[in-house]
């Protein structure tokens, strides 16, 4: 006998995030102790061979300018590990590397994937729920014949284009959330829906050929508050690691 | 009258055979085959009792070059001369360590509980998809075999310069491979 069929239509959901670039700000406690490791390293240690050439040169010159004889040996010039040093040191200022905190993050752009560097930010779409429309993680309704992680896949194809690569972490769900539909639509056998979240991470850094639709954001964990209710931020929450 | 081949009986076949047929070497025969052949196998197996006492003595240990410091830094001028730590200085880094001890507790309790949740929420997805679909549900739990091996670049400090054109250098490998 076949089961009946449940009232409950299923959704899948992406939740796409952009991996963090860089590193984020050592606390105070990280800090005080990278100095302190710092410290003992150099305590515990030993001279190297360019700190005893150093030394030695030091100690020369001090001799030199005391006893006050000509240059005896050299008529040729010397290169000192001093002169090396402010060498190295004239290099490292000429190197202008590029900032931590971008023009996206100055402005706020919240379009942009230049946000937000050192934590994970993850894609928002609209989308149309009923009579609403949403601020929501992308979904789509499951269809008979495909897997849910494929109902993912496919609904975030249809925001973000084909050409987008994402590593999705495994075939399971890893949240869900489950909504009754208010009692105007409400029938026997359409009690509500499920909408299942899969995880992914994104693998191609450059977007510019997708972003089709117009109304999507990527936002880190905490500002999610500002665009999804109460109940299905809640869920989100619940299987996203900060 | 023209001379005839000369031809000495019969078993004297024929004229050019004429000098091998007639016993003319007459020496009496060495034994020189099978001395040979013993002393032949002797050596051999003399040679084979050697190769296996080499093979039988263990492999030299190939040395760790990390483990063996060199001479030039035990020299007593490499030792570093630095004032004594004070006491407030001392007091300061064993506070320091017991505030860090309890951060990283702190931390690692974090980090816990964190994944504690995460194996909760997707403990109930997968619960609620067993009610819905059996079928879903075994799609589900199958092994992804496209997720392992895993690899991603690590965050660095600042982020990757657009354009850069690092310096050109040659990197000449100098590391001793040692055979055993």
């Amino acid at each position: 006998t076949a089961a009946a069929p449940r009232p409950w239509r299923l959704f899948g959901a992406m939740c796409l995030l952009r991996l963090p670039r860089i590193t984020q700000p050592l606390e105070k406690e990280e800090e005080e102790m990278a100095a302190l490791m710092g410290q003992i390293e150099l305590e515990k240690s030993h001279y190297s061979d360019h700190e005893i050439r150093k030394l030695e040169e030091e100690e020369q010159l001090r001799r030199r300018k005391e006893s006050l004889y000509d240059d005896e040996t050299t008529g040729k010039t010397v290169i000192m590990a001093q002169d090396l040093e402010d060498k190295w040191e004239q290099k490292l200022l000429g190197f202008k590397a590029a900032p931590r905190i971008t023009d996206a993050d100055k402005n706020n752009n919240r379009t942009s994937l230049n946000r937000r560097l050192d934590s994970n930010l993850m894609l928002l779409v609209k989308q149309k729920i009923g009579h609403q429309k949403l601020w929501l993680l992308p979904q789509a309704e499951w269809q008979p014949g495909e897997t849910l992680r494929s109902t993912a896949e496919r609904a975030m194809a249809t925001f973000l284009g084909d050409h987008v690569q994402a590593k999705i972490l495994g075939n399971a769900p890893s949240g869900v959330y489950k909504y009754k539909f208010p009692r105007a639509i409400r029938t026997e056998d359409n009690l509500g829906a499920k909408v299942f979240f899969f995880k992914a991470f994104l693998q191609s850094s450059d977007l510019s050929q997708a972003e089709l639709k117009k109304d999507y954001l990527w936002v880190t964990k905490d500002e999610l508050g500002d665009y999804l209710k109460p109940e299905y931020l809640k869920k989100v929450n619940g299987f996203l690691l900060d | 009258p023209q001379t005839v081949p000369f031809r000495g009986g019969h078993w004297q076949t024929s004229l050019l055979a004429l000098g091998a047929s007639l016993p003319v070497r007459a020496q009496p025969q060495k034994k020189k085959k099978k001395v040979d052949v013993k002393r032949e196998q002797a050596q051999k197996d003399r040679m084979k009792k050697k190769i296996k006492k080499l093979e039988k003595a263990a492999p030299e240990l190939i040395p760790i070059e990390d483990f063996i410091t060199p001479v030039k830094y035990s020299d007593s001028n490499r030792v570093r001369s630095l004032p004594p730590l004070s006491f407030e200085e001392t007091e300061r880094r064993v506070l320091l360590m017991k505030k860090w001890s309890l951060f990283k507790q702190n931390q690692a309790q974090a980090e816990k509980k964190a994944i504690q949740t995460l194996v909760e929420a997707q403990q109930e997805a997968l619960k609620e998809l067993r009610l819905e679909s059996e079928e879903l549900y075994q799609a589900a739990i199958r092994r992804d075999e496209g997720l392992f091996p895993f690899e991603r670049d690590g965050p660095d400090y600042t982020p990757p310069l657009p354009g850069y054109d690092p310096p050109e250098g040659k990197c000449v490998d100098i590391t001793k491979v040692y055979t055993q």
